[in-house]
């Protein structure tokens, strides 16, 4: 691999960040149509063009129900039956290399937190943070291989540690070859979306 | 992309020349496009004919159930009339007869997931839809499709659209003839005939391997063909009924028989011959009249035929009409497994039973069976897309094929891999019972991505399909092969007409709110090629729709006579019957009461109309003239990147082709048969343009015309390398003088 190839799957923009769901049997996707609607109306992201919400309840271990931006789709997902809120940049890469990690895990984050505290939810909505699943959906530039992973392996274990104070306990690549590329980001603890925020909002601007 | 490639290059040696051109100049004419060098119009028809589509709120607008508020994208050129750049699209994909193949399959599945948002939604016309998708993604896209043998052109715009088919043929039991040849053979000849550029509308074709099944739907198609035999001197011959002039839409017209026995041979001419009337003779300005099936009816199938027999006896012949008889012996789907009978008596599960009773039928070829993968809503996920390639192939190869039912068939299973393959299919959540059931819904996407969309059709049929397991007399046969069809709005790409219980989006208003409705439509005819259209009844409010059903099928349980068809029930209650037995349901209580029945099915926002633009399923009326002066000019712009990168012998080469598709652009306005070659253009452009003096600038007099003389003169490549600048820019002036020329004989017919 050149050493231009290994910076290359984090220039793509389509970096995503998945934070599970700490307890899915009170969870009920359907109700998150009206929570989206209302985060649109709200202007709720206020870093993103908020456009529309699809909803794909219907199909199972699907992309459940998608609010759609003009730069990223948040979803809240049922892929794999493993539900969750994925941020999943689409254009115009906001970084590069380690910032795009982070700034993928600060709008994971941000929606999760969004959904831990909408009054609609009644607080029904946890997040765990032991395990992250990190993904690029770019083939040409992550194909889901070994070569993608050791390229990112860096970033993210720096990105990882930064946030968590100590480095991953694994990364595991999840995906198939002809999926996206996946990881899996095992930790060793668990902090709170809301502390994982703030350790981000006090990092140094990058 | 640099440093990683693109997948230009990567795909360079799996994409056929011709297809990687054609989604070359498409980047060409989206780069014109962004510089704002190309009208808005005319791009918009462009990309259609691409299969690049607007979605709703593409025009920057969107009604959040209290407002309306812009979304305030980048500053761009549009991509069409009140159309944004940046707004995400959709993007239609042909499958013609929607046949697959694996690896087809595995592409698909990472275009939904790299560009869209994960899902490919099956079409009622056996096309793949993908949507959010940006404008900026569509030629990696079309590029990565080409790779596996895809195009998506003329999937949009006035053109001729997917050809379809019985997704059986081959395989049924009740065929006269395998129509898939034929199906391939229309595709291939009529994709970019220049015959079929200049439609006032889309034409939408189909076949169908016999009269009697649904399958085809070739009642409501533009142009359809239904396999038929004959005894010609002892010997069968091959051939078909064919018809012109049907279409669903606001006002349904059945088709009518063109001719009853078509031959192999002139089943290609005939067909052209029918897109020259149509071109020639179809309405051009109101859209809404424009279709084939105002022309036909307008003009009386007589004279239609009469127009048609007589273009075909002035055709210039083409040696394509028959070239594909000699290939129609060799056509063969092989089995990839050997068939064997499934054992029935087994044990089985209770599962397997189900699904075996209503998606298993079986092939005319003993051992054999087509298995339905039930989709719901048409939507498959990527997960599921790549699973089922695999599972395809291991069971039956790239025997695949979309219905217009929006589902996937497996075709050529062994029989007794049944309970394997369902097990492999359950695994991934597609082993769903119910195909081709009153428990497979059809919808179209209605509001959730229709411009065109008044209420939520998808919606609806999800509730609906909550609903459908617990009706009274569910297991009953007769109950059981219902088809229950909804669209969002009147122009019926959910194929309402033709289903037993139909609903189409509609609105009305109460204390002066506007609430989402649904004109109920009872009796259509889904088998007989969609053989008639149902009765529209009452306007009911979306959330009394589930109620519709119960009641109406509950009553069809009850009082059916025996044998007695939905069809036939219905017809035998009578308009004023079935209006009185729904009356209450056409009740609205005020938004105070209930607040519900101003919301949409899965939509919360409380109902609006703002949301409605005008679609692009019309296209734009553009006329060929126009494209052709298009092409010329991507032509001078690609030629200026040659002469950029020190090519100059490509630079002058396709400069002096950029003023022949200019010149020939204009002979075509009076000489329709205008070949491509050069001395034939020039001579034509000659006599046509310059002597008559109408190309004349009124200050340069006949100085770009000339232009073109001196270069066609060298071959388009004379002169020393330097002189391709200016080659370069006399070919731009010339172009301009073009469009000059063209809207002189445009506005005033006379020349300058």
């Amino acid at each position: 691999m050149t050493e231009t190839d290994s910076v290359a799957p984090l220039t793509s923009a389509e970096v995503s960040v998945k934070l599970f769901v700490d307890d899915r049997s009170v969870v009920r996707p359907l109700e998150l149509i009206a929570v989206f609607h209302r985060w649109i109306k709200e202007g709720v992201l206020e870093d993103e063009l908020m456009i529309d919400v699809a909803n794909y309840e219907h199909v199972p271990k699907g992309p459940g129900i998608v609010l759609i931006c003009d730069k990223a789709h948040y979803y809240f997902d049922v892929r794999q039956n493993r539900w969750g809120m994925r941020y999943r940049g689409r254009r115009d890469a906001r970084a590069t290399g380690e910032e795009a990690i982070v700034r993928a895990f600060g709008s994971a984050l941000k929606a999760a937190s969004l959904l831990e505290s909408d009054p609609a939810l009644e607080g029904r909505y946890g997040f765990r943070t032991d395990e992250v699943e990190f993904g690029i959906y770019d083939r040409l530039r992550a194909p889901s291989d070994a070569a993608t992973l050791t390229a990112v392996r860096p970033a993210l274990e720096s990105s990882v540690a930064a946030l968590y104070g100590e480095p991953p306990e694994s990364l595991d690549l999840v995906s198939g070859a002809k999926e996206p590329f996946l990881v899996a980001i095992r930790n060793g603890t668990s902090p709170s979306v809301e502390e994982l925020l703030g350790k981000l909002a006090a990092a140094p601007a990058g | 992309m640099e440093g990683v490639g693109s997948w230009q290059e990567k795909l360079k040696d799996q994409i056929p020349d011709k297809l990687g051109r054609e989604v070359d100049i498409f980047e060409t004419q989206m780069e014109l496009r962004r510089r704002g060098e190309v009208d808005e119009r005319l791009f918009a028809e462009t990309r259609l004919r691409r299969g690049v589509y607007g979605q709703r709120y593409d025009n920057g607008q969107r009604h959040d159930g209290t407002q309306n508020r812009p979304l305030p994208y980048r500053d761009h050129p549009t991509k069409g009339p009140e159309t944004i750049w940046d707004a995400p699209g959709m993007v239609r994909i042909k499958i013609p007869y929607g046949k697959m193949t694996a690896d087809q399959m595995d592409v698909l599945a990472e275009l939904s997931e790299d560009y869209s948002d994960g899902i490919s939604h099956v079409t009622t016309r056996q096309d793949i839809q993908l949507h959010f998708v940006h404008i900026e993604d569509t030629p990696d896209m079309m590029r990565r499709l080409a790779a596996v043998d895809i195009t998506t052109r003329e999937a949009c715009g006035n053109s001729v659209r997917n050809v379809t088919a019985c997704h059986l043929a081959g395989v049924c039991k009740t065929e006269t003839f395998d129509v898939t040849p034929y199906a391939e053979a229309l595709k291939e000849f009529l994709l970019g005939h220049p015959d079929v550029q200049d439609f006032g509308r889309k034409m939408k074709p189909a076949f169908s391997g016999c009269a009697h099944e649904a399958c085809g739907l070739v009642n409501m198609h533009d142009i359809g063909y239904i396999a038929k035999t004959r005894e010609v001197g002892g010997k069968v011959e091959r051939g078909f009924e064919f018809y012109v002039g049907g279409g669903l839409g606001a006002i349904p017209h059945p088709a009518q028989l063109l001719t009853d026995f078509v031959t192999e041979r002139e089943m290609l001419p005939l067909t052209q011959a029918v897109c020259r009337v149509f071109a020639r003779l179809g309405e051009k300005e109101n859209r809404g009249r424009a279709r084939i099936k105002f022309l036909v009816a307008k003009l009386g199938i007589e004279e239609f035929r009469r127009l048609v027999l007589d273009e075909r006896e002035t055709l210039p012949h083409d040696d394509r009409w028959t070239a594909y008889i000699d290939d129609l012996a060799g056509y063969r789907e092989e089995a990839l497994r050997e068939g064997a009978p499934l054992k029935l008596e087994g044990e089985h599960s209770e599962g397997f039973r189900a699904w075996h009773d209503t998606n298993v039928r079986a092939q005319r070829q003993e051992g054999y069976a087509v298995v339905t993968v039930k989709l719901p809503l048409g939507d498959i996920t990527a997960d599921q897309m790549r699973s089922l390639a695999d599972i395809a192939r291991e069971f039956t190869g790239d025997n695949v094929r979309l219905t217009v039912e929006q589902n996937i068939v497996l075709r050529w299973v062994n029989e007794a891999d049944l309970p394997r393959l369902y097990a492999a299919l359950d695994v991934v959540d597609l082993g769903a019972p119910g195909a081709e059931t009153i428990a497979d819904l059809t919808s179209c996407p209605g509001t959730d991505t229709c411009k065109l969309g008044i209420a939520a059709s998808r919606g609806l049929v999800a509730e609906l399909a909550n609903h459908v397991g617990h009706l009274n007399g569910a297991t009953d046969p007769a109950l059981k092969g219902l088809r229950i069809k909804a669209s969002g709005c009147f122009n019926s790409c959910g194929q309402h007409h033709i289903s037993d219980l139909g609903f189409y989006g509609i609105s009305r208003k109460k204390g002066g709110r506007l609430v989402p409705h649904f004109q109920v439509v009872l009796g259509g005819k889904w088998v007989e090629n969609g053989g008639s259209f149902g009765l529209a009844t009452l306007a009911i409010p979306s959330k009394n729709i589930p109620e519709v059903v119960k009641r109406v099928t509950n009553r069809f349980v009850e009082e059916r006579e025996p044998d007695e068809t939905f069809t036939a029930f219905v017809e035998r209650l009578g308009k004023v019957e079935v209006k009185s037995f729904l009356q209450d349901l056409t009740e609205v209580p005020s938004f105070e009461e209930d607040p519900s029945y101003y919301s949409d099915w899965g939509d919360p926002r409380v109902f609006t109309m703002e949301d409605y633009g005008e679609g692009e399923c019309a296209g734009e009326i553009v006329p060929l003239v126009e494209f052709g002066l298009q092409a010329s000019e991507r032509e001078v712009f690609e030629a200026q990147l040659y002469f950029d990168a020190g090519d100059m012998d490509k630079a002058k080469a396709m400069a002096y082709k950029a003023m022949l598709t200019a010149a020939q652009a204009l002979v075509k306005t009076e000489f329709y048969d205008i070949t491509d070659d050069p001395d034939h253009i020039v001579t034509e452009f000659k006599a046509r343009f310059h002597e008559t003096k109408r190309f004349h600038d009124k200050f340069a007099g006949t100085k770009f015309a000339n232009y073109l003389f001196q270069a066609h003169e060298n071959g388009g490549n004379g002169g020393r390398p330097e002189q391709a600048r200016d080659q370069v820019q006399e070919a731009q002036l010339f172009i301009e003088a073009a469009y000059k020329c063209y809207e002189r004989i445009g506005t005033a017919g006379a020349p300058a």
